[in-house]
């Protein structure tokens, strides 16, 4: 492993599954969903009642629903959180709860739910000092972050950058959603014949990133390798994908050639897999034009939902887990694969051959991310 | 935004409330309404087509579409729209989509909450002015709003110079934005 190369030592997670990763893989593994009719709202003159919201957190906390995640989780791995690291905050509407109060009751002032603002709070949680960064590129958000991060390591620019994730379901997002028809009225069934759109879920998480040559100075145990990435664009509509996968199949093009990797060297595929019936089909067509025959390919949003923002980051932090275990877990919400799909996703966990896995999002305005893992 | 030390920077557009330029061609329009604007830079070939849906468009979608228009008449770059172009766009602005956000809500709100405004909702990501422009020019590169705690607007352009040397994008616009000016820049590390 070159000095530069972009090294994961420390992550974590809050998903509906409970907080941490272990929770979370092996909710996967029991092939149960997290996704249930969602209380913290009235849900009842939407088309679905859905959502995989975090237990214990809800509108009328001391703080927004987003910080109700993210304190908790950084507070208790702060000491493992360097003072000199670069923080990136990556979401899609951060504390719009603040802006929900400001336009029901009055109060506070909406400029509060800023992800500026968000990110000030964030340094002020870690003790980080120094700049930092916003990154929002729609439901790609968190996998842009991570190869940003991963960019300015590898460059030399930085030898340390904390990329934290976070976001919510809130009235305002489930309204949108529910606005656009893109909510499952059940919970949401990625790559099924009939899936009828996506679950949202809340999510936050952390990853630091570190140089190779930093990480062993510092007797960091390394978790994993962002070994490559990249970005594109399908130009095409604001909300819906391109039709033929070509701007995901460039974009993992693309990430395979930065890491220096071929298609046959990838185990497994971390799909942004939503359940709407354009994203998931798209996806199989980047996936057939670069891989040609099937091989594993899972989805983790029938289980924990559409964290959005934080949803590279999440399914970052399984992605690695499969790498360590060697287990493909089953697409949960996944009953009878459609066509498509069929020979790539499975209702079975299934062994990992390779040490390569491959993440994709997608997101509004046809952004597609790549990210390239190894163990 | 100081851009004279960056070398990568082949051209740049402004608009802001009456008025619009480019300082490359040394050209400035004036205008009553964005509207018309429209009408007069399709004449003058700085658009090479119609903006479609630019009625439906947020207000900082608006901006950030016509100074890209003006930073690649600057550069000298010509578009057509069936040819879409490896050329990424990054983007940085204080609020982000906060007055969109506010639009949605308080619709939603003022309706009894029942229903929220898809075409309102869409623009409730601080991405979708760089959204709805990739979509208008064809620019498949890399799409990211970017936003640096403590100096957004230099950061941001170092940040593009630093993804076209990194070869996260070939070409990139760079682009600040607020819901009434913006400015656009247009990074190539081509050597022509």
């Amino acid at each position: 492993m070159r000095e530069e190369t972009a090294v994961i030592t420390n992550v974590d997670i809050w998903t509906a599954y409970g907080r941490g990763i272990e929770c979370c893989w092996e909710g996967l593994l029991r092939g149960k969903t997290a996704i249930q009719p969602c209380t913290r709202f009235d849900t009842g003159h939407f088309p679905s009642r859905m959502a995989a919201v975090v237990e214990g957190i809800g509108y009328g906390g001391k703080s927004s629903l987003v910080m109700q995640m993210l304190v908790p989780l950084l507070e208790s791995n702060k000491s493992l959180l360097p003072s000199d690291a670069v923080p990136v905050l990556a979401s899609t509407t951060g504390e719009i709860d603040l802006l929900e109060k400001n336009v029901f009751e009055g109060t506070g002032g909406a400029v509060e739910s800023g992800l500026g603002v968000l990110l000030e709070k964030l340094k002020a949680v870690t003790g980080i000092k120094g700049g930092g960064f916003v990154v929002s590129s729609a439901c790609a958000s968190s996998s842009a972050a991570l190869g940003f991060a991963a960019g300015l390591i590898q460059n030399g620019k930085h030898d340390c950058v904390l990329v934290a994730a976070v976001d919510a379901v809130t009235e305002f997002v489930f309204s949108g959603f529910s606005s656009l028809m893109a909510l499952d009225p059940e919970p949401a069934k990625p790559f099924d014949r009939k899936r009828a759109g996506l679950s949202l879920g809340d999510g936050a998480g952390f990853i630091l990133l570190m140089s190779c040559a930093r990480a062993q100075r510092e007797g960091r145990v390394v978790i994993g390798e962002i070994a490559g990435w990249a970005m594109t664009n399908d130009a095409n509509h604001m909300t819906g994908p391109s039709r033929d996968g070509s701007g995901l199949k460039c974009a993992i093009q693309k990430a395979l050639e930065r890491a220096d990797v071929s298609a046959g060297d990838v185990g497994a595929i971390s799909s942004h897999g939503t359940g709407t019936v354009y994203n998931d089909s798209m996806e199989m067509k980047a996936y057939a034009g670069v891989f040609g025959n099937p091989m594993p390919l899972y989805s983790i949003k029938g289980a924990v939902g559409h964290t959005m923002g934080a949803a590279g980051l999440i399914e970052t932090a399984i992605a690695l887990r499969v790498l360590r275990e060697r287990v493909i877990p089953a697409t949960i919400g996944l009953r009878d694969a459609d066509p498509e799909a069929q020979n790539w996703v499975s209702l079975e966990k299934r062994k990992l051959e390779k040490n390569v896995v491959l993440l994709n999002n997608s997101g509004f305005g046809g952004v597609n991310a790549a990210l390239i893992l190894k163990g | 935004m100081n851009c004279k030390n960056n070398s990568l920077v082949k051209g740049s557009g402004w608009i802001k409330e009456g008025s619009c330029g480019c300082p490359g061609k040394n050209k400035e329009w004036q205008y009553t309404d964005v509207r018309s604007l429209c009408a007069h830079l399709l004449a003058d070939s700085v658009l090479a087509y119609p903006i479609d849906n630019f009625g439906r468009f947020n207000r900082e979608s608006r901006l950030v579409v016509l100074s890209a228009a003006l930073a690649l008449y600057d550069a000298g770059i010509v578009y057509a729209r069936d040819r879409k172009q490896d050329i990424g766009i990054v983007g940085t602005s204080a609020d982000g989509s906060l007055s969109s956000n506010l639009d949605y809500f308080r619709d939603y709100a003022s309706c009894g909450r029942t229903l929220g405004r898809g075409n309102f909702f869409i623009y409730t990501l601080a991405s979708s002015p760089l959204a709805e422009t990739s979509i208008h020019f064809g620019l498949q590169g890399p799409l990211v709003f970017l936003r640096h705690a403590e100096d957004p607007e230099e950061k941001m352009l170092a940040q593009a110079e630093f993804m076209i040397q990194n070869r996260d994008a070939r070409v990139l616009l760079a682009v600040v934005f607020d819901p009434q000016k913006a400015a656009c820049y247009y990074l190539s590390g081509d050597k022509t």
